[in-house]
């Protein structure tokens, strides 16, 4: 402040009163030059001792970041605090903590890959970055990879949530899990139409660990789950404990999870190629013939127009688990129960959205553009998504037909082109 | 810095607007013997930011129980052990008890009266699904008006030491039907020997797709045409079956590797045959609608031991049929 300090009778004041005060003078000094005032806290002064105490206090010092328990469905299978307790105990003696994971021979997991990734951001003795999830994922994945990172709630769609273990974009069957290649493939190139960003400038080796650990995040939620689930199956006598033993935690509980990742290498979708003679102007035709026919009945969704205005009040697996969650909180008559319920929708689970299908005039092709993407899509649906599995009702060929058919969709044209018609599809409708 | 520009603008306006107030207040609410609005704005910002400070960035969230740092070292030590180092064999089926095979039978009905059963909201492909003026309604609580008997029901055995063979007209049987029409499941609960091969068959002049919760089964099935599906895995509680495409039409599953398990007859009736005897068996019921865990639906029942999450538990005599009777299901027991 250039001015006022010659007037300040407290000018000798020490530190931070002195500086209080000035600010108090310099906004008096607009109602019309009155001399000093005497320095008392005004309605400026009491602002900043409260901004001030409250940055000082804090809100609290920072915890050791740790994964949070899968509350939707903790409260859905009514656990108690003592359950919860084992669930978290045995996940921690399982997967360790985010600072120092740990993989259990079972789980085919890399170690190395998974300490690269995890804890805190920092450089390791020979520099290397250390804590690359929480560098470029946390903030939307979340520290448990629940997809309920502070960003979540402001992105559409929100980020995938690991824990159910389903996955969309791959080149294996509906049922199975991504191959190693899949996710790497996601993180170079990003999900377009989404929040999801390509991480391409990452390093080979950095990208490897980053999804290495989401297969880690996976498994461990995956086992979560079953753990969750386990305590219904209990048999009365077991007083509601889960059994520590490890067949029971490992074998019947983590292993399965585990060996669905590992077969997934072998599970890849065969495709046959697109015959090399093939004409595409008759295949894109055909193709449309059975965009429109009641056997692939691809319309119903995608709209008569292409651009996903069909059948649109549809959610995914994700969203459904909170829709029937809500439904279930709605309808009970327990007050407690009831109030957790209302409490963990507010605090464990984001407002559910409708899955609207995809617009296919736009040429945006989430899981991919290359024809081979779009003939995986058809073929084995989308997993968690509404998009049904053609595989057994439509024969490879006519897949590759209707491929050709949406691959034309962005373009399709049949007419003149002019000022009010032009050839992207997009700006027509 | 948002502070001090906030305040000028407020100055200077409050400067044009009283040029000569006489009083000054460093009180914020008491300007001048009245309400003050500079004061009252700077009051409001104060409280917008204590509030804000107070309630801070994080969404309130339920507290949960961390681990127990002493088991987590003590249980790590278990699970990296080595693999069938004599580990006692904790959940195996035990070893059987008795010989023969017996059969239970009985029939559920419903205390209170079920209502008006919701009509759905038909808006899709109406000159298939809505053909003829009907009306397609909600199924979850089908009570029969003359006996009061529950449908849907369902009851399986948890485990059992023994499984009957089956017969070679069992082992020969061609697939189940699991069929569509006029945009409905026609079984809105359905059960199956894992391995079984069903056939989801659609009826209708139009596509559907089914899609079995939690199997990542979501298969397009063309007009009159059918997939033959082979479930791999039990499915604990039935599971929910929906079409995408016509979003009302919902149906459950229940997949079971015994095939101990039956579903309720429209009057309330279910028997369960070629059950191993002599020892105790302890069954699951499940409705829809129940209040219960996971559908589970308990009953008030001591002589059977029905416990909350709606298991009961009977003991067989070779050859016997046993009538469990009437199964009466409270009005509390059913949930919305």
């Amino acid at each position: 402040m250039p001015w006022g300090r010659e007037h300040n009778p407290f000018v000798a004041q020490a530190g931070f009163m002195k500086t209080l005060c000035q600010l108090r003078f310099s906004s008096f000094r607009f109602r019309g030059g009155r001399s000093a005032p005497a320095c008392v806290p005004s309605g400026a002064a009491w602002l900043l001792l409260a901004v001030a105490a409250l940055s000082a206090a804090g809100c609290g010092r920072t915890p050791a970041a740790a994964y949070r328990l899968n509350m939707v469905e903790a409260a859905k299978q009514r656990l108690t605090t003592e359950q919860q307790r084992q669930v978290a105990t045995v996940l921690e003696a399982m997967f360790g903590t985010p600072d120092e994971p740990i993989a259990l021979a079972e789980t085919g997991l890399d170690e190395a890959k998974l300490r690269l990734a995890s804890g805190p951001v920092r450089s390791d003795i020979v520099g290397r970055k250390n804590g690359l999830y929480r560098e470029h994922c946390v903030h939307c994945h979340g520290i448990s990879g629940d997809g309920l990172g502070p960003t979540a709630a402001f992105l559409n769609p929100y980020p995938r949530d690991y824990r159910p273990g389903v996955f969309k974009f791959k080149s294996t069957e509906r049922a199975d899990k991504p191959t190693h290649a899949d996710l790497l493939r996601i993180l170079r190139q990003g999900i377009p139409g989404t929040s999801m960003p390509s991480f391409a400038l990452l390093s080979e080796p950095q990208i490897d660990a980053l999804a290495e650990y989401v297969k880690y995040l996976s498994i461990r939620g995956e086992t979560e789950l079953a753990l969750m689930r386990a305590f219904f199956e209990l048999d009365d006598d077991a007083k509601g404990k889960l059994p520590e033993t490890r067949e029971f935690l490992v074998d019947e509980t983590l292993t399965p999870v585990a060996e669905k990742w590992k077969a997934a290498a072998a599970a890849r979708i065969p495709v046959p190629d697109m015959p090399a003679d093939i004409d595409l102007t008759a295949s894109i035709a055909k193709g449309r013939e059975l965009f429109y026919g009641d056997k692939a009945n691809c319309v119903k969704c995608h709209g008569v127009t292409g651009l996903g205005d069909g059948q649109a009040n549809d959610y995914d697996d994700w969203n459904k688990t909170i829709v029937e969650w809500k439904k279930e909180v709605a309808g009970e008559k327990d007050a407690t129960a009831a109030s957790l319920g209302r409490a963990v929708l507010a605090g464990d689970a984001l407002k559910p959205r409708t899955i609207p299908p995809r617009n296919l005039r736009q040429g945006i092709y989430r899981g991919g553009r290359r024809p081979l993407d779009l003939y995986y899509r058809i073929h084995a649906g989308i997993n968690g998504a509404p998009m049904p599995a053609a595989k057994g009702t439509i024969s490879p060929e006519d897949i590759w037909h209707i491929v050709n058919y949406v691959r034309s969709l962005p373009y399709e044209f049949d007419g003149e082109l002019g000022a009010d018609r032009p050839m992207v599809a997009r700006d027509r409708f | 810095m948002i502070t001090t520009a906030f305040r000028r603008r407020s100055s200077t306006h409050t400067a044009v607007a009283v040029p000569s107030t006489p009083c000054r207040s460093s009180v914020p609410w008491s300007r001048c013997g009245g309400w003050s609005r500079r004061g009252g704005v700077r009051l409001g910002f104060v409280a917008v930011l204590v509030t804000s400070c107070a309630i801070g960035c994080n969404r309130s969230r339920v507290s949960t129980p961390g681990a127990d740092a002493e088991s987590v070292g003590r249980l790590r030590t278990t699970l990296v052990a080595a693999s069938g180092g004599g580990q006692a064999a904790g959940e195996q089926a035990a070893a059987p008890t008795g010989t023969g095979w017996a059969a239970i039978k009985g029939r559920f009905t419903f205390a209170g009266s079920p209502g008006d059963a919701k009509a759905l909201v038909v808006d899709k492909d109406t000159e298939v699904c809505t053909k003829g003026g009907i009306k397609l309604f909600d199924r979850s609580l089908l009570v029969d008006a003359s006996s009061k008997g529950l449908a849907n029901v369902v009851v399986f055995a948890r485990k059992t030491s023994r499984v009957k063979p089956l017969s070679a007209e069992q082992t020969a049987e061609s697939s189940q039907v699991f069929d569509q029409k006029n945009c409905e499941f026609l079984s809105p609960v359905f059960a199956a020997r894992v391995g079984q091969p069903v056939d989801v068959h659609n009826s209708d002049p139009i596509g559907h797709n089914t899609n079995i919760a939690g199997s990542s089964f979501n298969q397009l099935i063309p007009a009159g045409q059918g997939t033959l599906y082979k479930p791999d895995a039990e499915t604990g509680m039935p599971t929910m079956v929906t079409c995408n495409i016509h979003p009302w039409m919902k149906a459950y599953v229940v997949f079971r590797k015994d095939g101990y398990v039956a579903v309720s007859a429209a009057d309330g009736s279910f028997s369960i045959a070629d059950l191993p005897a002599g020892e105790t068996l302890e069954f699951q019921v499940w409705h829809e609608r129940s209040s219960g865990p996971n559908g589970a639906l308990g009953l008030d029942n001591a002589a059977l031991k029905w416990t909350p999450k709606g298991r009961f538990q009977v003991r067989l005599e070779p050859d016997e049929v046993k009538d469990l009777g009437t199964l009466e299901v409270p009005v509390n027991a059913l949930g919305t």
